[in-house]
């Protein structure tokens, strides 16, 4: 069954990908990341944001976009059973749209299904699917750990 | 998620006890990071000089501490010994003590070694500063006690 609701839109490398308003806390123009050395790839190092701390998750690992960051997009995911935080770092122009919710095509990765808002289709992004995909634990990785 | 909960280096959630409030803490870098420990954790500071006679005196074994969180090896210059005195953390400097502002757990993405290796986070003068897990630490010291060498 299709819904109707609203929509944030942004660019993740040559794609413009939608999560559902309710998914997104909030969008914030860029700040300071902190980082500090961890062992998880993807994940950038941490935002603060009234006393909460958000980690910054770079889906390049998924989209290549660019490295040039306008905004983050700060959502809601589950990971690992569990309801997180997690800042998105976009570059280009977010938008809030309605539209229509769709099912998804098959064989696509990282999306849940279709919206159609005047006349375009954008693929709703998977952020689950996607943050679990983008963030691996590994000890390797704590040679490259961030400063 | 459920491949994810699978992985072996996924360290539970449940190691991860923070708490609200705490005593001082005490800042050092490592490897061009600053971290903190909780003051009542440490016995003592040493310096270079002074850590051969520390560990002639108590056997205490030292962790560069850079180097085990992915930092490459560190310039020791200071010896951070925890309590009961077995192990020190070598660090590049000891910068201050300072009250603890604020602990908050680390964000559930992080679920890798990171969980063993810090308490939290600490809200520092627009800063955050990992605080470390010294329990941890002296659990990683002891292999290298156990085999009659450090660093």
């Amino acid at each position: 069954m299709n819904d109707t609701t609203r929509f944030v839109t942004f660019p993740l490398g040559e794609e413009r990908y939608a999560l559902d308003s309710s998914q997104v806390k909030e969008l914030v123009m860029p700040s300071r990341v902190y980082a500090f050395p961890h062992t998880m790839r993807s994940l950038e190092g941490v935002l603060v944001r009234r006393g909460a701390v958000i980690p910054v998750c770079d889906l390049r690992g998924a989209f290549g976009h660019g490295t040039e960051r306008n905004l983050y997009v700060i959502a809601r995911c589950h990971y690992a059973g569990r309801a997180e935080t997690v800042a998105i770092p976009v570059s280009g122009e977010v938008e809030l749209v309605q539209g229509e919710r769709g099912e998804a095509p098959e064989n696509v990765t990282f999306v849940t299904g279709l919206l159609r808002t005047g006349g375009r289709i954008i693929p709703l992004l998977a952020l689950d699917q996607v943050v679990a995909h983008c963030i691996q634990p590994g000890i390797a990785l704590a040679g490259e750990a961030k400063r | 998620m459920r491949d994810n909960e699978a992985r072996p280096s996924f360290v539970p959630r449940s190691v991860t006890p923070v708490a609200a409030t705490a005593g001082p803490v005490i800042l050092f870098t490592a490897g061009g990071v600053r971290f903190a420990v909780e003051a009542s954790e440490v016995e003592e500071i040493r310096n270079r000089e002074e850590r051969v006679a520390i560990r002639r005196l108590k056997g205490a074994e030292s962790i560069d501490f850079a180097l085990q969180v992915g930092l490459g090896a560190g310039i020791l210059e200071r010896f951070v010994v925890l309590k009961p005195g077995e192990c020190s953390l070598g660090v590049s400097e000891v910068e201050r003590m300072t009250i603890l502002p604020k602990v908050v757990p680390l964000p559930g993405l992080f679920r890798g070694e990171e969980r063993r290796w810090y308490r939290g986070l600490l809200l520092l003068e627009n800063e955050v500063v990992p605080l470390v897990r010294t329990e941890y630490w002296r659990t990683a010291a002891r292999p290298a006690r156990e085999a009659g060498s450090g660093v």
